[in-house]
């Protein structure tokens, strides 16, 4: 969205002689969501999704830079005076307005989420990065696809099936949705109409705590005999696969040896194995002239946390860079993959990183 | 000093330093919403305050706006500098993960640069409090105030430099960080110093760009007036900011130490150490705000990175603590504390020794083998 040219001019004009903070200030003050340098948005609508599940309408300012279907961004929002973030995946289209729609599940003791479940009302700010994530559709499509979504899994991949229906359903494809219960479904009458209209679209629900009704529901978890009722031929299939990361451990196990191809998104961290060492290490924190003492092998992060030091973090997996900050000097691990780095980096995630020697980092 | 302190034994300092971080502890759990509320409203006062002021000036032509714009752009700039910048700066607010309010990157509306504040003041300073040839803060190379610093015969010059210390207080503590002393000594040559005063230089243009020709010459015609009522505003500004400062650390009763007493300081030392070397002022919560809550310079010391306005509840158990263990806390009104710090100017311009049975003298009286010794890690954890 481009400003109009008045405003263009006056931006060009003042702006230098006015410092961000001030003008983030005044424009706060105002009621606007206007601010020199930082994505903020103001929530336009919120509607119940499940029962435990609210769809949130946000309207981002000019520094939203857009995003594609699939992706997520990280949210801010403030509780009890502190800023928290957190990854939510974006569930609607690019559209022409601007505006985003995001899905909610409340999470038990969940923080952020039962505060925008219950607190969060419509006209309030909240701020955001930008759009991020892998999982997205390519500008062309010949291989049929099969979306496998477990709880709240389903957001990126409802933004899919969105963007799919806008592009005319170009290839056959296939929407296996687990739940624990019937009332935790999401989104139920909209995929239910796409499947009844769009001849090439299959909408199945797969529910692990309710019984099974009708010829769309499949019961029980993911197995070989569920997924071969429900698709004839795995291995022309296109996989997409997004849920807690139990589930998309099992789904890749079955699928991804088999399938044309296999992307997934897991939304629960993985649980870390300490390294067998449980030696301490120092860590020289250059920013703000501390020195603590952790674990090596154990996540930085927590560590830092737990000794009362909180640095900026987002997802706590890895993927949205909150955290990541500067590594001047030492041995680090990734605690994902194993693989170690005795070279300076720009941006370690110390959520997913831990020490392997001392380490210098830029907080 | 009212009453001599009791000379605490190894075991009663480790106790004395647990019960600190414990009261810290404490406090620092009790933090959120509210502090939150706090701060934003101070960063409305200093942003209304400032508008106030500077539009008041525009109007100067008539006196009684150009005293009141005065008046009120000089209370914006101390708000800002004390209690919103100085204690950001602190880290006090990081808690609130709000990238205003964020001690790394906070700059503030005086000519010192943000960054050359943090290394003078939150670690040098707040690390090696009254420390000789650590503290730069005793006396800022150009003041003689302890009997332990060496006379010169420039210390002759005592209070004609705290009176120009105080009127340009922002520009020069701007250039504290150069230590432009060490040109006298020969320890730094002008070459260092020229490259060191690079992004001093240009922080200090800006000030002087923005106060004395920007809002002058939005002005137009009368240029005059709204530069004089910056000037005005600087000057009400750097004359409370200094005294306040040299309230906090030049009282009668201040201690200083000698180098040795950093030798294996354990936590409970360096909280002594703090204690000791900082002065309270009494007063209103007025008094409080417009301090910055330096007026609880003892509380500020012992936990820097405590939001200022929990200083005042802290400060009730801090001076219990120290009754328990017969250690002097050193409040007294601002006048007070201020007639001291003349006094000090005064008395040690001229040559002085420090007297026997002063608790400042040369013997490093917190020093004790015995306790626990502390890795220097912990003084940084606390700057």
């Amino acid at each position: 969205m481009s400003s109009p040219r008045p405003v263009q001019f006056l931006r060009r004009a003042f702006g230098p002689l006015v410092e961000p903070a001030v003008f983030n200030f005044w424009a706060r003050e105002v009621g606007s969501t206007a601010s020199r340098d930082r994505v903020l948005a103001r929530v336009t609508a919120k509607r119940a999704e499940s029962s435990r599940a609210v769809t949130l309408e946000l309207q981002p300012n000019r520094h939203f830079v857009g995003f594609k279907a699939g992706q997520h961004v990280n949210l801010t929002v403030e509780i009890d005076g502190r800023r928290v973030t957190r990854s939510y995946s974006l569930t609607g289209v690019p559209n022409a307005e601007g505006s985003l729609s995001l899905t909610v599940q409340k999470i038990e003791g969940g923080q952020v989420s039962a505060h925008l479940f219950s607190n969060l009302q419509v006209g309030d700010v909240v701020e955001l990065d930008a759009a991020f994530g892998e999982m997205t559709l390519p500008e062309t499509l010949s291989a049929p696809l099969l979306f496998l979504a477990a709880g709240s899994g389903i957001t990126p991949l409802m933004s899919l099936t969105r963007e799919l229906a806008q592009r005319g359903m170009p290839v056959e494809t296939t929407l296996i949705y687990w739940a624990r219960h019937r009332a935790d479904l999401c989104f139920l009458s909209e995929l239910k109409a796409l499947a009844a209209k769009e001849p090439k679209f299959r909408f199945l629900v797969a529910l692990t705590g309710d019984a099974a009704i009708g010829t769309d529901e499949l019961r029980g978890r993911p197995s070989s005999e569920l997924l071969a009722s429900a698709v004839a031929s795995l291995s022309s299939q296109s996989v997409y696969a997004c849920g807690p990361a139990g589930f998309v451990e099992q789904v890749e196990t079955l699928v991804a040896p088999i399938a044309r191809s296999f992307q997934s998104e897991a939304f629960t961290p993985p649980t870390f194995t300490p390294a067998a060492s449980s030696q301490t290490v120092t860590l020289m924190l250059a920013k703000s002239n501390r020195v603590v003492t952790v674990r090596s092998g154990e996540p930085l992060l927590a560590a830092l946390e737990a000794q009362g030091i909180k640095p900026p973090s987002g997802c706590r997996m890895g993927i949205c860079n909150t955290c990541a900050c500067g590594k001047r000097e030492g041995l680090s691990r990734n605690l994902k993959n194993g693989g170690e780095n005795a070279e300076p980096e720009a941006n370690l995630r110390i959520c997913v990183s831990s020490a392997q020697s001392d380490l210098t980092l830029d907080l | 000093m009212n009453t001599p302190d009791r000379k605490l034994t190894p075991a009663e300092i480790d106790a004395f330093g647990a019960e600190l971080d414990a009261l810290r502890a404490r406090t620092v759990a009790k933090l959120g919403a509210e502090d939150a509320k706090y701060i934003r409203n101070i960063v409305r006062t200093v942003r209304y305050t400032e508008v106030a002021g500077r539009a008041l000036l525009m109007a100067g032509i008539f006196p009684p706006a150009w005293i009141l714009g005065t008046i009120t752009l000089g209370v914006s700039k101390i708000i800002e500098n004390m209690e919103l910048g100085h204690n950001v700066m602190h880290a006090q607010y990081d808690w609130m993960n709000d990238p205003e309010l964020n001690g790394q990157t906070y700059e503030w509306d005086t000519a010192c640069t943000a960054d050359h504040w943090r290394q003078t003041h939150n670690y040098e300073h707040h690390t090696y409090t009254n420390v000789m040839g650590k503290d730069h803060d005793i006396g800022y190379g150009v003041l003689r105030l302890f009997p332990e610093q060496k006379w010169e015969p420039r210390f002759l010059a005592n209070p004609i430099m705290a009176l120009l210390l105080m009127t340009l207080f922002q520009h020069l503590l701007a250039l504290q960080s150069l230590q432009l002393e060490k040109l006298l000594s020969g320890e730094k040559t002008f070459a260092e110093v020229k490259e060191q005063a690079k992004p001093i230089l240009k922080k200090m243009r800006k000030q002087i760009a923005k106060d004395y020709l920007l809002f002058p010459a939005l002005a137009g015609p009368f240029f005059p007036i709204v530069f004089a009522g910056n000037v005005g505003a600087n000057l009400i500004r750097n004359f409370w900011s200094s005294a306040i400062i040299f309230c906090g650390h030049f009282t009668e009763d201040a201690e200083v130490f000698p180098l040795e007493s950093l030798e294996n300081e354990s936590r409970g030392h360096w909280y002594l150490r703090q204690l000791k070397g900082s002065s309270n002022l009494e007063g209103n919560k007025l008094m409080h705000i417009m301090s910055g809550n330096l007026s609880h310079q003892i509380e500020h010391h012992l936990f820097p990175d405590v939001p200022g306005r929990r200083y005042a509840e802290m400060s009730v158990e801090v001076r219990e603590i120290c009754k328990r263990y017969g250690q002097h806390y050193n409040s007294k009104p601002f006048f007070k504390q201020l007639g001291e710090v003349a006094g000090r100017i005064l008395r040690h311009a001229l040559p002085s020794k420090p007297s026997s049975d002063k608790p400042s003298s040369k013997k490093p009286k917190l020093v004790s083998k015995k306790a626990s010794p502390v890795v220097r890690e912990e003084e940084l954890l606390a700057a």
